[in-house]
């Protein structure tokens, strides 16, 4: 049977269509922070429609996390993009051409721009006040410091720092940064609102968190959730883009207000004010003895969220409990803090958050290697975590596999030949804990069987991955097992699909559907529930029911006249546990290398006063299939092992192995993406200390 | 305007606005879901019909200047085609949205060149954009596309 991709048949979130639906279009603010004066829609032909506030006086805030969003804004923009109002047409050409005709009077108001900035005395507020969401995904003890930009911050609170950092031979601290970054789908946000005749809501979206997105919907327009259905056809790529409401609630308002159904499809210049990647400062402050063994860490994270939280309350908590990294340290403090700024909002980008503190700490490790004159490989096998350890948090370590990947990474490039140009970095990355998975098999009555699942899919291949798992269980082949659009009428509950947890958690819930299904006879349905947890005020607790673990090797040349750097091999080795379907998982291991250098050397989202300036793929480049090096990865297996997540984990390792790679020259990166001017800047730095010394040793 | 497009085979009369992108048309006149836009500007190759024997991004060419050239999509390339089965068997994509593109360019390469080398098929596919990074597999399937096209030619 062909493959419908490779056919181009395919239907995706965008192709989805409805009798008499009309195309909608966002009328968006060009400031960064500005009172909406007046909107004029009298130049506007008939037979279109105008959403503004007033049209949606009588719905609620929402937001997943912390509760900062109004349809609309309720008149007062908060960034460059921000929706002010909502042109609807017949066909998308007439909806564009109303956009145009559209009259909106600002009032400007000062703006925060940057973490810095928006930390500092005196700061102006993004909002005033912070209201905890009752979303589920706002279940990790959210911790606002109210009249500040800080929605969240997290600490871990691990032995005594003080004392540890007395015992230090060696004590290193370094600043990091991250830029912005953009997911870039090739299939842009879609989403299709109608409402039924008897007043129901229905949903077609790409979206990764269906019964999250139902929550919000059910608590804008003030119904029971049952009175809202949310169905997600498959995605043209998402990487984190595509969670929780972003076109859902405006698509909705409008087709209340329209009478008929309302189709949303952006504008790829929309996307980069759609959601991004938190920008990050990060500095960490480690400890060791002269043999390498770590003593002390601190850590303090700040994640740019921009104007509005979504989940950037638990970005920062994940960026802040990978911090620790996979090592036995006795006295760990970490401080995480999401801070709102007038930029557009950040939210969920593959890793969620963990890349930029992998970063910073794994850069660090190299940086103490060299301090001590240790090996890096040396240092970091020194103080792995192994079986039965405990983590900063408290939780003890299992199904451990840091040491394996390491060392599978550090073979494949060639480690032991000579380390110029090389640098490895080791990961470890949490999976959404506290979660509920529940998956229902049905027998049909043509002898085959249906998976009603809420997994969604964009590209990851969970589908196929929990069509196969359940003809395994079943014992039949997996084109007698049926996967429809996930519908939160039918599909059962499931958190979302995010932290590569579907097939690892699906997997669970399998079996016990599978199970039931044989004593029903008709259906079967299995359910599995993660417990777990931190205090966000000690960090301790269970940071993660499941940890990928992983690790990567770089291999990089460097024209120091220049900055330019060539980037020759690199290899991720990510733990698998079991693979289930193993052209899926390469893919995903190619994949996330693949979008690692893209982070690692040129994606950046460059901003002037809080405008994108590069809102298009002429100016962002993503990776082509020239820009590739040598790829190579493995993926780790072993007998009677669970099935881990693999969406994810090659990719925040990365970043710091290439970093560590220019380490190897005496380059000092701190800032990524690692573009040449910068790699000019830390040749220059490492000039002008090699000059001090000198001078110094000829005093 | 009334516009006549040789459409995967078939005379295709539309009457559309010649200023209108052929994407647009494609998709929302005729109905082609499989030509799909991504950046909008004609670079990221995920629109890419073949016009003429020429790859083409649909999303910047006016559909007036298309009237009465032979237009080919995915749907024109048959099921059992080298290309298509090299694809699926090299396992070169994840979420889909670009392999259209990616295959229509793929075959017009190696109807021009059907013994490439590594970089030349990388420099063919450099403006084909696929975020979930399947480049390495769609270099394989490339590779295998030419070697079973090459045995086509062979055995005929």
């Amino acid at each position: 049977m062909a493959d419908p991709r490779s056919g181009g048949s395919l239907r995706y979130s965008q192709d989805v269509a409805v009798e008499g639906m009309w195309h909608a279009r966002i009328v968006r603010s060009p400031y960064a922070h500005a009172r909406v004066v007046s909107i004029d829609g009298s130049a506007l032909p008939e037979n279109t429609v105008l959403l503004t506030p007033d049209d949606v006086a009588d719905l609620s805030m929402y937001g997943c996390q912390i509760r900062d969003e109004a349809v609309l804004s309720r008149g007062e923009a908060r960034f460059v993009g921000d929706p002010v109002a909502v042109v609807a047409a017949p066909t998308r050409r007439l909806a564009d051409a109303a956009l145009a005709l559209v009259e909106v009077d600002y009032e400007e108001l000062p703006a925060v721009f940057g973490i810095e900035d928006a930390v500092a005395d005196g700061a102006v507020l993004v909002h005033e006040r912070h209201h905890v969401s009752e979303n589920d995904a706002a279940y990790f003890g959210i911790r606002p410091v109210d009249g500040s930009n800080v929605c969240h911050r997290f600490r871990i609170r691990h032995g005594d720092v003080e004392a540890g950092f007395a015992q230090a031979d060696v004590v290193v601290e370094e600043t990091f940064t991250t830029d912005g970054a953009a997911h870039v789908p090739m299939e842009p946000h879609a989403t299709l609102a109608r409402w039924t005749d008897d007043g129901r809501l229905e949903v077609w979206s790409g979206t990764q968190t269906p019964f999250n997105v139902r929550m919000d919907l059910a608590a804008i327009f003030g119904v029971d959730q049952s009175r809202v259905r949310v169905v997600c056809p498959p995605m043209g790529g998402s990487f984190g883009a595509k969670t929780f409401v972003r076109l859902e609630g405006l698509a909705a308002a409008t087709a209340r207000k329209a009478g008929r159904p309302i189709k949303m499809v952006l504008d790829r210049a929309e996307e980069w004010q759609t959601l991004n990647r938190h920008p990050s400062r990060i500095t960490v402050r480690l400890g060791a003895k002269a043999d390498g063994t770590l003593v002390a860490k601190t850590v303090t994270c700040h994640a740019d969220t921009g104007a509005y939280a979504d989940c950037g309350p638990g970005v920062a908590q994940k960026m802040g409990f990978a911090a620790p990294g996979p090592y036995r340290i006795p006295n760990v403090h970490v401080d995480s803090h999401c801070v709102y700024t007038n930029a557009p909002p950040n939210g969920a980008y593959r890793g969620y958050g963990q890349m930029q503190s992998i970063w910073a700490s794994e850069r660090t490790m190299d940086i103490m290697a060299d301090r001590l004159g240790i090996d890096p490989l040396e240092l970091r096998l020194k103080n792995l975590l192994r079986e039965g350890d405990a983590y900063a948090t408290g939780e003890v370590m299992h199904d451990v596999a840091f040491e394996e990947c390491l060392r599978n990474a550090a073979e494949a490039i060639g480690w032991n030949e000579g380390r110029e140009g090389k640098g490895l970095c080791v990961l470890m990355k949490g999976m959404q804990t506290p979660s509920r998975a529940s998956v229902a098999v049905d027998a049909l009555e043509d002898g085959t069987y249906r998976v009603r699942c809420a997994t969604v899919e964009m590209g990851q291949g969970a589908r196929y991955a929990i069509r196969t798992m359940a003809a395994e269980l079943l014992g039949v082949g997996v084109d007698d097992v049926s996967f429809p659009d996930p519908d939160t009428d039918v599909s059962p509950y499931d958190t979302r699909t995010t932290s590569s947890r579907s097939t690892h958690m699906m997997s669970r819930a399998l079996v016990e559907a599978v199970r039931n299904l044989r004593e029903d006879g008709r259906t079967g349905v299995g359910e599995v529930a993660d417990q777990g947890g931190l205090d966000p005020d000690t960090g301790q607790g269970i940071a993660s029911s499941h940890w990928h673990q992983g690790a990567a090797g770089a291999v990089v040349e460097v024209d120091e006249e220049t900055g330019s750097m060539k980037v020759r091999h690199v290899h991720a080795s990510v733990y698998a546990g079991k693979v289930v379907v193993r052209a899926a998982a390469e893919l995903q291991n190619e994949g996330s290398i693949i979008m690692g250098l893209g982070t690692s050397l040129f994606e950046s989202i460059d901003f002037a006063d809080g405008q994108v300036m590069n809102a298009n793929l002429s100016d962002y480049n993503v990776p082509s299939i020239t820009d590739l090096p040598r790829i190579t990865h493995d993926l780790v297996e072993r007998e009677g092992a669970p099935v881990h997540g693999l969406g994810e984990t090659a990719l925040p390792p990365i970043p710091a192995a290439i970093g560590n790679a220019l380490q190897s020259f005496g380059i000092r990166p701190r800032s990524l993406p690692m573009t040449p001017e910068r790699i000019l800047d830390a040749i220059d730095e490492r000039d002008a200390q090699a000059g001090t010394r000198e001078l110094e040793a000829a005093e | 305007m009334n516009c006549t497009l040789h459409l995967n085979g078939t005379e295709t009369a539309l009457g559309v606005d010649g200023k209108d992108m052929l994407l647009n048309v494609l998709r929302d006149e005729v109905g082609l879901t499989s030509v799909r836009g991504t950046c909008g500007i004609g670079l990221c190759g995920t629109c890419t019909v073949i016009v003429d024997g020429q790859t083409t991004a649909s999303c910047i060419l006016p559909v007036g200047l298309a009237d009465g050239k032979e237009v080919t999509t995915i749907e024109g390339v048959p099921s059992d085609d080298p290309v298509k089965v090299a694809f699926e068997k090299a396992n070169a994509f994840q979420c889909g949205y670009c392999t259209p593109g990616m295959i229509l360019t793929a075959r017009a390469f190696l109807d021009e060149n059907p013994d490439p080398t590594d970089d030349e098929i990388a420099e063919a596919l450099a403006g084909n954009i696929c975020r979930c990074g399947c480049y390495v597999k769609i270099a394989d399937a490339v590779r295998l596309a030419a070697g079973m096209l090459r045995d086509e030619k062979v055995a005929a």
